[in-house]
């Protein structure tokens, strides 16, 4: 059995153990973009603050490949797949033969359509190339822009604060992660943001960037103002790299439709990560929710049924979590119930004593979503509880008080 | 191998688990030393007051495959290849959180810790008390349970012994049962009759 995996990214990182755990002699092959020992894609924003060091990020050894007896095709992309016969072809004019496939090839950052986006020091902030290219050109510059209101642009814009660099956000919602949080939480979340010193634009968009000799000296937003500005962090999102996979064949939404086993429409092609669009557990439906434990857990499932050792994957979360400042926000499912739709009831619950504060959705009897501020540590036991689906038999306000570990006694946290 | 055993219908909630816990993870090992010590020990078993106010002891579970090891982002969180003990490296730990969202049973607490780099919040959770182990003691928080709802044994033993306790309580209740006259070998034709009516009946 000859196993392919595209991607070096986590999903394919923990699908390859995952086949090595169980299956020491197949062939196994891995295609990666990136040429670096697989690293922690969430820890970016630490390299630009400063807190790690490259080396801190690395998550597996550089002799990663070698040591489990992978073929690694490293500094090179798939550009093409072909069902029948089953082959990839690489940039590099490589074609590699597979039995099972794994495309686990993640995602693009999404830069914006604007004049002027192409300057020198305008950056997504994805890899570690962005990362360290943020740094360099922070060193120099004065003022940075952060574009975008989601989880990147608010650890871009904390980590740029961090280094000392005045740092002006600019975001089209009157809140930072306005998708996941309520306007409760998200403006407090924004408080904290211009407490720690981030000058935070709300409503606004970024129309155009301005440079001279090449590189960014300002940008300009859609009421006309300019913001000067030698560096720019954009946060806008995400595109899934699937050109290479053909929609006449497989079946693809916003990105790789896959089963619950993370199978594609084509038996034996499975998907998983930034790539693959999965069934939505909060929602319904399948959606693309790139986020990196998820890819994690979709690259261990990838891997068992890659093998024909079903593993079932029941679909994905969209969560987040983030320490900004004196503020912890844990956020999952759905935080505010969509609008004319029927059935939720949301409980909204603020504790002065603790300093904390919480809201939980309701969908008929099961919990859809939550929104924690502070006192976030039991945060994975309400997850599991929108995971499952399970419907409760407490009523809902005491979900807001039981714990498993606070009682009061002070020894307890 | 011999191994944490919850049984949380047996805890009365006293907490002195958690006293242990967190004494054994002080630099005193005592409970007045401990008091006074700064970062203050913290316990790495939780015991919480359920609906009606019963005590359950929380601990870490130790999962395969453990869901905090995969949604680490610094891979800080490994496991004791010996033990299978999922273990924390504070030296790694960014005090992310992305732990606690993982897992299932909310055992993770974040704080400045003896083992940690000073000054340093991280990530703390039960260490399966690896260094009492190596020197033959049982975990602090079994040693200090008085109630049986924490022990320390093979999980088949653990497991064999529940089978038994409710086979136990199964059992007829005194000495009238079987009924005079009804030898033990027509008491079990009975029940295979029955249980083939049932199949019949299907149900």
């Amino acid at each position: 059995m000859k196993h392919l995996v595209i991607g070096g990214g986590i999903a394919g990182i923990v699908a390859l153990e995952t086949i090595r755990r169980h299956d020491s002699r197949a062939a196994v092959t891995v295609v990666a973009a990136e040429d670096h020992p697989p690293y922690s894609r969430p820890m970016t924003s630490a390299l630009v603050a400063g807190t790690a060091s490259p080396a801190r990020m690395c998550l597996r050894p550089e002799t990663f490949f070698a040591d489990l007896g992978i073929t690694a095709v490293i500094g090179d992309r798939v550009v093409a797949l072909d069902i029948e016969p089953r082959a990839v072809h690489t940039a590099a004019g490589r074609r590699i033969s597979f039995d099972r496939l794994l495309i686990a090839a993640g995602a693009e950052a999404r830069l914006p359509d604007v004049p002027g986006a192409d300057l020198d020091g305008i950056f997504p902030l994805r890899t570690i190339a962005d990362a360290e290219g943020i740094v360099r050109v922070a060193a120099t510059a004065s003022r940075a822009v952060v574009v975008g209101g989601g989880l990147v642009g608010c650890k871009a814009a904390l980590a740029l604060r961090h280094r000392g660099l005045p740092v002006t956000m600019v975001i089209t919602s009157s809140w930072p992660l306005s998708q996941q949080l309520d306007d409760a939480a998200g403006m407090m979340l924004r408080a904290e943001m211009e407490e720690s010193g981030i000058t935070v634009l709300p409503g606004r968009s970024v129309a155009a960037f301005r440079g001279n000799g090449g590189r960014v000296t300002a940008a300009v937003l859609d009421d006309g103002r300019e913001l000067a500005a030698e560096l720019a962090v954009v946060g806008k999102g995400v595109v899934p790299a699937a050109d290479f996979v053909s929609r006449k064949h497989i079946r693809t939404g916003t990105g790789i439709r896959v089963s619950e086993y993370l199978e594609t429409s084509v038996p034996g092609i499975f998907a998983a990560g930034d790539v693959a669009e999965t069934f939505d557990l909060a929602g319904g439906g399948w959606r693309l929710n790139a986020i990196w434990p998820e890819a994690a857990e979709q690259g261990r499932a990838a891997g068992e049924n890659m093998l024909g050792r079903r593993t079932a994957y029941p679909g994905s979360l969209a969560r987040n979590v983030i320490r900004a400042g004196r503020l912890d926000l844990a956020t999952a499912g759905v935080t505010v119930p969509p609008k004319g739709e029927t059935g939720f009831t949301v409980v909204d619950h603020l504790d002065h004593r603790r300093g904390c504060r919480r809201r939980l959705v309701f969908h008929d009897d099961r919990l859809a979503g939550m929104v924690l501020v502070n006192r976030i540590a039991e945060a994975g036991r309400l997850m599991q509880l929108i995971r499952t689906r399970r419907p409760l038999t407490l009523p809902p306000d005491l979900l807001l008080e039981i714990s498993l570990g606070d009682c009061g006694w002070p020894i307890c946290i | 191998m011999k191994t944490v055993q919850v049984h949380p219908e047996r805890c009365v909630g006293c907490m002195q688990c958690m006293t242990a816990c967190a004494v054994v993870h002080s630099r005193a090992g005592t409970l007045f030393g401990a008091l006074a010590e700064v970062p203050r020990p913290r316990p790495r078993i939780h015991v919480g007051a359920g609906r009606w106010n019963e005590g359950f002891p929380n601990r870490c579970r130790h999962c395969d495959p453990a869901p905090c090891i995969l949604a680490c982002l610094p891979g800080a969180i490994f496991r004791d290849p010996a033990g299978g003990t999922v273990l924390i490296d504070p030296d790694r730990c960014i005090n992310c959180a992305s732990c606690a969202m993982a897992c299932p049973f909310g055992v993770l607490r974040f704080h400045p810790d003896l083992f940690a780099p000073a000054g340093k919040t991280v990530a703390v959770k039960c260490d399966n008390c690896l260094e009492r182990q190596q020197e033959g003691l049982e975990p602090a928080c079994v040693e200090a349970c008085k109630s049986g709802a924490l022990t320390f044994e093979e999980s088949d033993a653990a497991l064999r012994r529940q089978t038994n306790t409710v086979a136990a309580a199964l059992s007829p209740v005194d000495d009238s049962w079987p009924p005079a006259g009804i030898r033990h070998a027509e008491l079990l034709r009975f029940r295979r009759t029955l249980t083939e009516l049932r199949r019949v009946a299907g149900r």
